[in-house]
């Protein structure tokens, strides 16, 4: 145990936690000095060993200091949504040229080239063309920075989100989420500081699960914390049936005189008195998470404006607005998944693209829309970056079925960014004249995750974490910030 | 896919320039730097004289350093913190109060190096120490990826570590057999399941064509960067795109070993256990019979004829094709190699060769793990990482006693833990000294027993075993449930599935080798201690316990026998007080049952710092 003479009294810290921002978990790595080698902060203090959540300067100020992503799962079509391609109606049905059938998944599903099935037409100052499935989204365009030329490395779903997720399509490494916890600790107290979302219509998990909010080999504690889409949304967050605040409090009282006395024999150590503690804040979780899901607390004109008083968009208004809720507390990372598993539990549109992408986007164009203006009215949108990507593209050609549908596309997708310090109505990158292929400014994964970074004060390169003898970093060897769509 | 993997070892070389200069250049194979690959140190004495307080040659090394900042040492932990201190060690578990009793009351002189032979030959002890065993072969019972697929006959390797520690199996043996059992001693169950080892790894349920090759060398890397790191404690992963930056690791060397294992793969084969039982068992063998895929339909062929070098680890851009071969920085020029590459076996033999091979070094990486399960620390902290950008050793002359010892005892890590745990070292209090603390504050020199939270299994297992309702049967298929009354070592382990007790409690996740799980003391804990419905079971039951094995039943006496069954030690008179006013105030309460009462007591012991520490 690391002998740091850190004494709180109960009283004093029931006190400050009323202040409202802290410590999360404050965990004692034992004697681990290798464990976390260097976290954002660009002093040499030990602070994050004996308090790895607690909140640490940035390399350099971030406009950015929390993030929302909101993941369109099983890959969303650029084609049908942001990346207007009239090429592909002129050349409807003809065959791609030089295209190799094992692009997608599909090899013996090949068909030609499919426009659209929906119409586009310019929206906001920007003129961006916008799909007619995001009516609402459409009038956000001039905040929004479009990244039409993104790439991935696999063709497959759970390698290319582990991509989109820890910039490399294996297994098991650390997630953004878990970098940016670990890089710039928590603001929230008594809040879990990165969390996930995931459908709570009975559609699945993302493919891989959990490794997609995985801290990797970092500390547990930077995991994303997922929050149940039924019961508890965190697991025992209630007290027992019969058990009341005030015989828990007395309970805890008893363990906590058992505990002193205890310590007396040990003073002055962390971990002792970081467990101790850790029974406070545990305490005050019961009561600050169920406030911050708590919606219903929410007027009725922010509620509809979410769209949660309409069937076909309530459950994903409902997160949206949580994460709103969970930001303003001082979460510092939030992920939240459109669609479940795959095919057409989300956008995994291989068959009927036209229904498919319809139907997911009719459940998420006005919550994302009302998210955006909810955080701009608020005057937060300026410290919240939103992210809005999946884990690849779909292809320009038909993937042939009695409703055509469209594979997946490793080599083109679109990404859009707002607020936290990007620019808006802006376009970078571009792709081939089908959408097929990034072709102009290509953003590699590492890129985005190096931009990501950057928004949130850091440095890529300088985010590092020793482990089993290598200084691992998100961005691997690679990753430069796109600076052309920041502000 | 383009192969970025082994890139990801490509460092920020920017920022490391100063290291850089340092490094050994991994072509000209200098390796005289590397400590841990040196031959053992032969002065091995730290301190020349002997004390009073030695009680063998471990504490001589640990006294030696401490005499060198003035420090001494801390006396002998009280018998009952002592007795409770080697249970959970050896055990995992807590000692009974009875167990604690008869050895309280032990008049000889020899009790406690009894009761050390006693815990080590207790089948509960295979049970604790396979478990680290496990976290360093990234031990799983499914594939991982889309499905996450389970693979129920994974557990035979379990058993396997279990009944390797248990039965002392020489620890070359044990290394050997995991990587070439099969070939070694084809007709042992255990040589067989043993080599579960290997394909232990993740791997993709959902293949594309594009996928199959790049699948296969990401495979081959998972067996070799295991098998490096868990054995030699060396990240030869680092090498697969381009020669290691720090350690003398050339990207040739790499695919010599991958090349080793070209074709291994996943089997399953029907196994007779010594206890005659038959089981299936997933082993991995050179050919043989793949297990089935959900990629075969499109012509998945399990593995290449050959192994390439490949440039950038990118499988479209091979080089010639590899040899199977050993890592040439552990090559000993004075000894002409009668050990030639190629098999699995002889890639056995040669790791466990402590002359032409890698002996010495396995032999170091293990006697560390055993110190740091013992201490919380190893004397070198990056058990992991022995190369040049780990931690070097704090008592390097220990080390080497230590790992010189395995060797000659016949590579009997049961020896060595007997030294361990009977060393004044080890028996030392916990208790801080402020003077000391002052010149020694993190306890790097070990001036004290550091004290330190139980792992996640031995909390829970520890809270079943006070509570009565602790099921000691061993071996078999795991469980997922998360209530089962088994030891944690049995629950099956579902990559995407983890038991959440265990995980809340830092059990790490088995995609690649574990060196040292993280100690973390957060709220979500605390929520769990508070609110779990299985926790609170665990308290009711060990009232209930108290209460049948107390005659009088008087509520004194039920709290004299919560704390022994929890803290085997009685109440002080001053706790006891404490405690009645406690079942008093809470009865008061109209929700409460006096019954209640003291299920909120017992369950307030079980989420303490006494209980939840060892010390």
């Amino acid at each position: 145990m690391n002998p740091e003479a850190e004494t709180l009294a109960r009283r004093d810290f029931l006190k400050r936690s009323g202040a409202g921002f802290g410590l999360l978990g404050l965990a004692q790595l034992l004697n681990d000095d290798e464990l976390l080698a260097q976290p954002a902060s660009t002093q040499s203090s030990p602070t994050p060993l004996s308090a790895p959540m607690a909140p640490r300067a940035a390399h350099f100020p971030g406009k950015a200091k929390r993030i929302i992503w909101l993941f369109m799962n099983g890959g969303q079509s650029q084609v049908d949504t942001w990346d207007y391609k009239p090429e592909l109606a002129k050349r409807e049905g003809q065959s791609l040229e030089g295209f190799d059938r094992f692009t997608g998944f599909f090899a013996n599903a090949v068909g030609g080239l499919m426009p659209s099935p929906f119409t586009f037409s310019p929206r906001g100052q920007s003129g961006k063309m916008v799909s007619e499935i995001f009516p609402h989204l459409g009038a956000h365009v001039d905040k929004m920075a479009f990244i039409h030329s993104g790439y991935s490395e696999s063709n497959n779903h759970s390698p290319a989100l582990f991509m989109m997720n820890s910039g490399l399509p294996r297994m098991g490494f650390p997630c953004v989420g878990s970098w940016v916890t670990y890089g710039l600790g928590s603001e929230s107290q008594n809040l879990p500081s990165f969390i996930v979302m995931s459908d709570p219509k009975d559609r699945g998990l993302p493919k891989g699960h959990a490794s997609n909010w995985s801290a990797g080999f970092l500390p547990g504690i930077f995991q994303g914390t997922w929050l149940r889409p039924k019961g508890d949304p965190i697991s025992h967050l209630n007290r027992l049936p019969n058990v009341s605040a005030e015989r828990q409090r007395s309970q805890l009282d008893f363990l906590e005189s058992i505990n002193n006395a205890f310590s007396k024999n040990y003073p002055n150590e962390t971990d002792l008195n970081a467990r101790i503690r850790s029974y406070e804040l545990a305490y005050g979780m019961q009561i600050a998470a169920p406030d911050a899901l708590n919606i219903q607390s929410e007027p009725e004109s922010i509620q509809s404006l979410y769209g949660l008083d309409q069937e076909h968009c309530r459950h994903f208004g409902v997160q949206c607005l949580m994460a709103r809720r969970l930001v303003e507390r001082g979460v510092r990372f939030i992920q939240i998944y459109s669609g479940g598993n795959e095919n057409q539990r989300s956008w995994d549109g291989h068959n009927d693209i036209h229904g498919n992408h319809q139907g997911f986007a009719r459940e998420t164009d006005q919550p994302i829309a009302g998210l955006l203006q909810d955080l701009e009215q608020r005057g937060m949108l300026e410290e919240t970056l939103v992210v809005c990507a999946g884990e690849f593209g779909r292809l320009p050609i038909a993937q042939k079925a009695k409703k055509p549908g469209r594979d997946h596309n490793p080599h083109c997708f679109t990404a859009w960014l707002a607020g936290g310090g990007t620019k808006g109505g802006v376009t970078y990158g571009a792709s081939d004249e089908f959408g097929f292929r990034a072709i102009e400014n290509k953003v590699h994964i590492n890129d985005f995750h190096a931009t990501l970074l950057h928004c949130m004060g850091m440095d890529h390169e300088k985010l590092t974490y020793r482990h089993n003898g290598r200084d691992f970093r998100l961005t691997d060897v690679g990753g430069s910030v796109i600076r052309e769509i920041l502000a | 896919m383009k192969a970025v993997l082994a890139s990801l070892c490509l460092w920020a070389i920017s920022s490391l320039w100063g290291l850089t200069l340092d490094a050994a250049d991994p072509r000209t194979g200098s390796a005289k730097a590397l400590w841990s690959i040196q031959p053992f140190q032969t002065s091995l004495r730290e301190a020349p004289l002997a004390s009073q307080w030695d009680r063998n040659q471990v504490d001589s090394f640990i006294r030696g350093k401490l005499e060198q900042i003035g420090v001494i040492p801390q006396k002998q932990a009280e018998d009952r913190i002592l007795l409770r201190r080697l249970y959970l060690d050896l055990l995992g578990l807590l000692p009974s109060p009875e167990e604690t009793n008869d050895y309280l009351f032990d008049a000889s002189p020899h009790r406690y190096a009894r009761k050390v032979e006693e815990l080590l030959a207790s089948p509960a002890y295979g049970e604790r120490w396979a478990r680290h065993w496990l976290d360093v072969v990234r031990f799983a019972e499914s594939s991982g990826f889309e499905h996450d697929s389970d693979r129920p006959h994974a557990y035979p390797y379990r058993d396997f570590v279990i009944q390797a520690f248990n039965l002392n199996l020489p620890f070359n043996t044990f290394l050997e057999w995991q990587l070439a059992g099969d070939q070694l001693l084809a007709e042992n169950p255990l040589a067989k399941a043993a080599t579960g080892f290997l394909g232990a790894g993740v791997f993709p349920t959902q293949l594309t064509e594009k996928e199959f090759e790049s699948a296969r060398y990401d495979e081959l890397d998972d067996m070799v960067s295991t098998t490096g790191t868990a054995m030699l404690a060396l990240s030869i992963g680092c090498a697969r795109c381009h020669d290691h930056k720090f350690d003398p690791i050339p990207t040739e060397d790499y695919y010599r070993l991958a090349a080793t294992f070209t074709k291994t793969i996943r089997t399953e084969v029907e196994l007779t256990s010594d206890l005659g039982q038959n089981m299936t068992a997933m082993i991995s063998t050179d050919g043989g019979k793949p297990m089935k895929h959900a990629a075969d339909g499109r012509g998945y062929p399990h593995f290449f004829p050959s192994t390439f070098i490949l440039k950038r680890g990118d499988v479209n851009k091979k080089g010639k094709k590899a040899e199977p071969g050993f890592l040439s920085m552990l090559k000993h020029e004075s000894n002409t190699s009668h050990l030639t590459a190629g098999s699995r076996s002889q890639l056995a033999k040669w790791i466990t060769d402590p002359d032409r091979g890698g002996g010495r070094l396995a032999a170091r990486v293990i006697v560390n793990r055993l110190w740091q399960h013992h201490f919380g620390t190893g004397l070198v902290s990056t058990p992991n990482d022995f190369g040049t950008q780990g931690s070097k050793p704090t008592h390097p002359r220990l080390l080497d006693w230590l790992a010189k010892e395995l060797i000659q005892r016949g590579w009997n890590l049961k020896s060595i833990q007997r030294t361990i745990v009977t060393s004044a070292t080890y028996r030392q209090s916990s208790r801080p000294v402020p003077e000391t603390r002052k010149k020694d504050p993190d306890n790097t020199l070990l001036w004290r027993f550091p004290a330190r939270r139980l792992e996640a299994e031995a909390i829970r297992d520890s809270m079943l075993g006070a509570s009565g309702m602790l099921d000691s049967t061993p071996f078999g298929p795991g469980s997922l449930d998360p209530n089962m009354p088994r030891r944690s070592i049995y629950f099956f382990v579902k990559r995407s599935q983890l038991t959440p007790f265990l995980l809340l409690f830092d059990f790490p996740e088995p995609m690649v080798s574990i060196g040292k799980r993280a100690s973390t003391s957060i709220a979500p804990q605390g929520l769990t201690l508070m609110n779990s419905p299985t926790i609170r079971m665990y308290a009711k039951r060990l009232v209930a316990r108290a209460r049948s094995e107390v005659a009088s039943g008087q509520a004194g006496e039920i709290i004299q026998r919560i704390y022994n069954l929890t803290y085997n030690r009685p109440a002080t008179p001053t706790e006891l007080t404490r405690c009645q006013q406690f079942l008093e105030q809470q009865a008061k309460s109209s929700e409460t049952t006096p019954h209640e009462a003291f299920h909120d007591l017992a369950h307030g012991l079980l989420m303490s710092n006494e209980f939840l520490y060892q010390r």
